[in-house]
């Protein structure tokens, strides 16, 4: 008999795994964030997305998520000859972007507004 | 000689993501390239030696796994713009080779889209070869106990029973049509999927 995936989350693991979907879910809104204020190349955004969201991610999947990001027309990129001795691409939002970016921070705020409203009976209740 | 064995390294390790990037386009292919090299550069900040370039290599995954989730996403982008039945199968022909259920599922696909051609391949050349164009049953043993389908023309119509005569042609257009319509639903859930599971790597 497997579990009903609507169960919530029970022991260690399971919460674990509520995490790991929590921040894969939020990933998208937090790249255009990011980006929001200008352009960045891909060790960049990894290393904000770790040090401001706490949102590690593995290395390796940053450039698929920001190619997706890129064919769906959120964000350019082009090579810009850096200072370190190499090419570098950066990442920048586009005007679709940009508003993608306004409707789900209007959408996570909503949401996260919600879930809040929710969770307060348990501030400051021990049990 | 430390920094070149350091960069003689990097070449290798993309050389070996090279290899597992056969799905791509090759302007793709050198984009990602490039783009990985970028990458582990910036991350060994300036200290190209073997040890800084292994140490950023294994945080970056292993040839395969790397090469495997930049192809699934970059072929399942492509739904963004183009959906026709050619180009699913097409992606899924891209995918096949890198994992098991892309095997499975290309497969599949060839199979769906091989039986659909052939339901409406016959039902368009009935009218032209009435007598030996047709869904036929056909002795398949000595005893004759065994038979054995045949859809499509045989040069050998008086050694089997042809089964639907004129009818063919509505069922096999409508058969095809739908067969060829679920195989390209299939492709499409089975890409979908596949991209799926290559993020969540």
């Amino acid at each position: 008999m497997g579990r009903d995936p609507h169960d919530p989350p029970q022991g260690p693991d399971d919460l674990a795994g509520w995490e790991t979907q929590l921040r894969k879910g939020a990933l998208s809104l937090a790249v255009l964030a990011i980006l929001w204020r200008g352009r960045l190349y891909g060790l960049e955004i990894l290393k904000r997305l770790d040090a401001d969201a706490g949102l590690s991610i593995s290395e390796g999947a940053i450039y698929p998520l920001l190619n997706r990001m890129k064919s769906e027309g959120l964000v350019a990129a082009e090579w810009v000859e850096a200072d370190a001795g190499h090419p570098r691409k950066y990442y920048s939002l586009t005007e679709p972007g940009r508003r993608r970016a306004r409707d789900m921070a209007a959408g996570w705020r909503a949401f996260a507004s919600g879930v809040n409203r929710l969770l307060t009976p348990m501030d400051g209740d021990p049990s | 000689m430390s920094k070149d064995a350091g960069l003689a390294h990097l070449d290798t390790y993309l050389n070996q993501v090279h290899r597992h990037l056969g799905g791509l386009p090759a302007a793709e292919i050198r984009e990602t390239l490039a783009e990985l090299r970028a990458h582990l550069l910036d991350k060994v900040e300036g200290e190209t030696t073997p040890a800084r370039i292994e140490a950023a290599i294994a945080e970056l995954g292993s040839p395969r796994d790397v090469a495997r989730v930049n192809v699934t996403e970059r072929v399942v982008a492509g739904l963004q713009t183009r959906r026709s039945p050619f180009w699913v199968l097409g992606a899924m022909g891209r995918l096949a080779g890198l994992s098991v259920y892309g095997l499975f599922a290309f497969l599949v696909s060839v199979l769906g889209y091989g039986s659909a051609a052939a339901f409406l391949a016959t039902a368009v050349v009935k009218p032209f070869a009435w007598d030996r164009t047709g869904l036929w049953a056909l002795p398949g043993g000595p005893d004759d106990r065994n038979f054995s389908w045949s859809l499509g023309v045989t040069d050998r119509p008086q050694q089997g029973h042809e089964m639907l005569g004129g009818w063919i042609i509505p069922i096999g257009i409508g058969v095809g049509l739908l067969l060829g319509w679920l195989t390209w639903r299939f492709g499409l859930f089975s890409l979908g999927l596949m991209g799926r599971r290559a993020r969540r790597r």
